[in-house]
């Protein structure tokens, strides 16, 4: 501690150091580590080569082997194991070859002299304090001069780099957590288009008609790659979603990027207007539910949010334009970006299903709080009741609630195809549904895999957050 | 000051411990809501027309709120003076048991609830077998308004009434001899009968059957069950029993419809009749077609049920299989399993199904087969994380001790005892598996567009949503309903299971 508190640089060598060591522990990091500092790697194995002729081990394990052999042991053992292999014999009243008895003790016998003169060997290296030379041990003794750091420093930066992260419990968590998210990225992409690669709809014949010719239907195929293999394919789209560039539409003409651009923020607006609203009602919902439970209050919550979440949400929006837009004429039945009163409906219909699960998931998690034994230590300190719930309840009582929307939010965009159907909202949604009857590979394609890729980040950033936030899992990571 | 408060709280613990005054409460609340309903649909204002049937109906329901109000003010003194409810008082259920003829569920269920002092399962089980029955028959009894009824439709509800007799009499007879600890012996006579009786759909019969054998089969040793305590505890609460109604009678009307509702009605065009408003011979009117919407919707529930359980069943199998693996084998075969099925869960459900339908085509296999593989990742996590659980235990420990095989631990020992939070969370996701059914079928990429679908109908019914409102509220009422019953049972089922949530 006081050494690299005077010396902070001697100090970060050190924890390098000891991360490696840990690093060593799981097989992935191991390959990874090796891979990335391959020309450090080879230095470090000649170091190694030249220094094992003087590894302490090496030279106590041989000297032990000849005291054990001098003192008569492996003669002893060998009775034993002799001793003892007759009679399991006997008793299991099997026949044995001599020679074969006898090669069976020596294996035996030779096995557990290995196992005994490594077992003293380590308690004298131990006593004498010494350790045993690794290769692992080796590169650890080496990060610790700053000179074989200060000279490795360019071939191996990806591997200080890694090792670096890796030292520090938060980088490598979102580091860790980062990769996930690209490796299901790439998964979602491989599926969506694996998919509608099998699919035995034939789009060039949809398009063109029943009247297309053969060589029509080829030159289609070929002007969009259909006629490529499956692999060519596939790498084409996975290279168009990372550049966003997949092309054209196959009706229309249009970018399908450009179009998804357009189309995105009016579902994102939307839906981020609901998940607002849902969360401004539902939480004092559930907290109420939650504070007076089996109350009058509680049972009429909990039933209009057992009933939000029971309503399809285009009857909802069919009965809110019949009784709203048509009989009352008080909004606009047909969405309009100008006109703020034509987001009422849409947002209210969107938001109703996740109002319904934040609320009654808030009230569950609350009550689970609230008998918790620190708010009994908190009533007996003598906190009033509002003092308790702001400052010991609701806070804890959130973090569950938020992976719900996280969760849900995700469903709220996929969703939302039904909603921007029914009032007509050119969002993403409905862009897909309309797509889908051509069908539109591409434009399928994108619609679906933008809205993963999008919930997914969503997902991410919010386990990151908690990680800062909940102290749980912020010691659990420390533990790593 | 003191004694006070005892004698109020002592008071409030009567009141809250009572059953017959909860649901009579339930009850009148819910009565009062329809009511109100009624009234207004009497009137409707844009057309300046008052409709006298509604009207009617709501000075029916009125009168029984009325008394329901006057039975549970009734209750109430009894209860804070008596400290139980009196016979004069349980006498009164009998006049509310008439509230049958109104189609009021809520009324005649606390009816029945009041009559009897001493409520075991199974008498709770019987008097929904009846209401169950009687509403079959009402609601096929509808179809001798109509012009022309099926050939099989006489002789199906002859039947369906001596069924509903034989029914009448059994919950007699159970009302009488069978106790929460012990039935008459000659009660197995009953049951098999009953089980007899369930290819109509009735599952309550069958229910009904199976706990009786199964009390008395134990009729010698006292022992419960862990799942005659959860039978026990589902059919002490009110609203998922009436959940449970809705589903056994949705059910039971979808076999019964084969023989006593005419197809051709909900299918056929008839130019004759086109748009009609609701009247006895079209209950709920008929559509641009001249479709008989009600029947369409008898037909639609068929599907819905059907799309919605095996949607829910495929998933909870699979991802079920997958979860446990992944739960009870831990570290690669976890990372592997649940790695690919992330991916599977970062596409919303719809989206999935979306692509899978554009893909394969709308129709009602790929239907089913889209929305299940959506819903496989959210079941096997949480097999896994019931298997992680149970596999600590030690029971799985004795079995590995007596050498039985990983594979009989995992789906003999492990999976039995992990399946209450699958069960619930199945029950639950059937809604929503319906509501995505009949929104897919709304956009056009679900079940065929000919086929009386509840999405079907009411896409058609948002066509005239200014002129003929009804063609769009009524099959989306049967939606909500439906989905409304299954969350109320899933919910009853979890505290059912684990009564600690609550």
């Amino acid at each position: 501690m006081e050494v690299s508190a005077s010396t902070p640089r001697w100090g970060l060598l050190q924890k390098l150091a000891a991360a490696y060591g840990k690093m060593m522990l799981n097989p992935t990091y191991r390959v990874l580590v090796l891979l990335l500092g391959a020309p450090v790697h080879i230095f470090v194995y000649l170091y190694y080569w030249r220094e094992r002729k003087n590894d302490p081990y090496a030279l106590a394990l041989d000297q032990t082997k000849q005291a054990l052999l001098a003192s008569g042991y492996y003669d002893r053992l060998i009775e034993d194991i002799r001793d003892q292999q007759i009679r399991k014999h006997r008793f299991f009243q099997e026949q044995m070859e001599p020679q074969v008895l006898e090669r069976q003790v020596a294996a035996i016998a030779a096995a557990q002299l290995q196992a005994e003169a490594h077992e003293q060997t380590m308690t004298q290296l131990r006593q004498r304090s010494q350790q045993r030379l690794t290769y692992g041990a080796a590169f650890q003794h080496l990060l610790e001069s700053p000179l074989f750091v200060a000279i490795s420093f360019v071939p191996g930066a990806f591997m200080y780099a890694l090792i670096l992260i890796f030292s520090s419990p938060y980088l490598k968590y979102i580091v860790e957590r980062l990769l996930m998210s690209v490796f299901v990225i790439f998964g979602v992409a491989f599926l969506v288009f694996s998919i509608l690669y099998i699919s035995p709809m034939n789009p060039a014949a949809n398009i063109l008609g029943e009247t297309a010719t053969t060589e029509q239907i080829e030159s289609f195929n070929r002007l969009y790659g259909l006629d490529q293999p499956y692999l060519v394919q596939l790498g084409n789209t996975l290279k168009g979603i990372a550049t966003f560039d997949l092309g054209k539409s196959f009706a229309g003409n249009e970018e399908v990027t450009t179009a998804i651009a357009g189309k995105f923020p009016v579902t994102l607006t939307l839906t981020l207007i609901s998940l607002l609203m849902a969360i401004i009602i539902a939480l004092p919902i559930g907290i109420i539910s939650a504070v007076k439970p089996n109350s009058i209050y509680d049972y009429t919550f909990m039933f209009i949010a057992l009933l939000g979440l029971s309503i399809p949400s285009f009857w909802q929006g069919l009965v809110f334009i019949l009784n709203f837009s048509i009989k009352l004429h008080w909004l606009p039945a047909t969405y309009n970006p100008q006109n703020w009163l034509s987001m009422i409906m849409p947002t209210i219909v969107l938001g109703t299903g996740l109002t319904a699960a934040v609320a009654r998931m808030t009230r569950s998690s609350t009550l689970e709080v609230i008998n918790e034994d620190y708010i009994i230590t908190a009533k007996a300190k003598g906190l009033s009741k509002r003092q308790i719930l702001r400052k010991h309840a609701v806070g804890n009582a959130l973090i569950p609630i938020i992976t719900v929307i996280g969760l849900q939010f995700g469903g709220m965009l996929g969703g939302s195809a039904v909603t921007e159907k029914v009032f007509n909202i050119s969002g993403i949604g409905s862009y897909i549904v309309d797509k889908q009857f051509i069908p539109d590979i591409p434009s399928i394609m994108g619609g679906v895999i933008y809205t993963a890729i999008t919930i997914s980040l969503i997902n991410v950033v919010i386990d990151i957050l908690y990680a800062f936030f909940d102290p749980r899992i912020r010691s659990k990571m420390k533990q790593y | 000051m003191t004694k006070k408060q005892i004698h109020t709280q002592e008071l409030s613990y009567r009141l809250k411990t009572s059953p017959e005054y909860s649901q009579a409460n339930l009850a009148w609340i819910v009565s009062l809501v329809l009511s109100i309903l009624l009234l207004l649909n009497s009137y409707s204002l844009t057309e300046q027309i008052s409709k006298p049937y509604v009207f009617i109906g709501f000075v029916v329901y009125a009168l029984f709120t009325v008394i329901q109000f006057m039975v549970v003010l009734l209750i109430r003194r009894d209860l804070i003076r008596f400290g139980h409810i009196r016979g004069k008082t349980r006498a009164l259920g009998y006049i509310q048991l008439f509230s049958i003829a109104t189609g009021n569920v809520f009324i005649a269920t606390a009816a029945f609830g009041l009559i009897k002092r001493h409520k075991s399962a199974e008498y709770t089980l019987a008097v929904y077998m009846l209401l169950t029955q009687l509403f079959i028959i009402a609601a096929s009894g509808l179809n001798l308004f109509k012009p022309y009824v099926t050939d099989t439709f006489l002789p199906a509800m002859f039947v369906l009434v001596i069924l509903a007799v034989f029914y009448l009499i059994t919950l007699m007879i159970v009302a009488k001899y069978v106790s929460s600890e012990r039935a008459h012996p000659r009660m197995r006579v009953i049951a098999y009968i009953l089980i007899l009786t369930s290819i109509t759909g009735n599952l309550f019969a069958l229910l009904l059957a199976l706990t009786l054998l199964a009390k008395l089969r134990k009729a010698n040793y006292l022992s419960t069950s862990k799942w005659e305590t959860v039978l026990e505890r589902l059919t002490r609460s009110t609203t998922s029993m009436i959940g449970l109604f809705f589903i056994v009678f949705l059910f039971s009307i979808s076999i019964c419809s084969y023989l006593t509702f005419d197809y051709a009605l909900a299918i056929d065009n008839n130019y004759g009749a086109i748009l009609q408003q609701p009247s006895l011979a079209y209950p709920f009117g008929t559509d641009n077609f001249g479709r008989c919407l009600f029947s369409r919707i008898i037909f639609g529930a068929r599907i819905s049920l059907v799309v919605g359980l095996l949607s829910t069943a495929i998933p909870v199998v699979i991802g079920g299989v997958l979860g446990a693996l992944a739960g009870y084998y831990g570290r690669r075969t976890d990372n592997i399993i649940m790695r690919l099925l992330d991916i599977l869960y970062a596409i919303p459900g719809i989206l999935l199904a979306i692509a899978i339908i554009a893909a394969f085509g709308a129709n009602t296999v790929n239907l089913i087969l889209a929305l299940s593989i959506g819903a496989i990742p959210s079941y096997a996590r949480t097999m896994r994380a019931n298997v992680m659980l149970v596999s600590t235990y030690e029971f799985v420990e004795a079995a590995r001790a007596f050498g039985s095989s990983n594979w009989s631990i995992i789906f003999k020992h492990i999976v039995p005892n992990s399946l209450a939070p699958m069960i619930v969370k199945s029950t639950l996701t059937i809604g929503a598996a319906v509501i995505s059914t009949s929104s897919l079928s709304f956009l056009g990429l679900g079940v065929e567009p000919q086929i009386p679908e509840w999405g079907n109908i009411l896409k058609i019914g948002s066509a005239y949503l200014e002129s003929h409102s009804y063609l769009a509220i009524y099959p989306g009422l049967a939606i909500i309903m439906l989905v409304l019953s299954f969350n109320f049972l899933g919910d009853g089922l979890r505290d059912a299971l684990d009564p600690k949530l609550d």
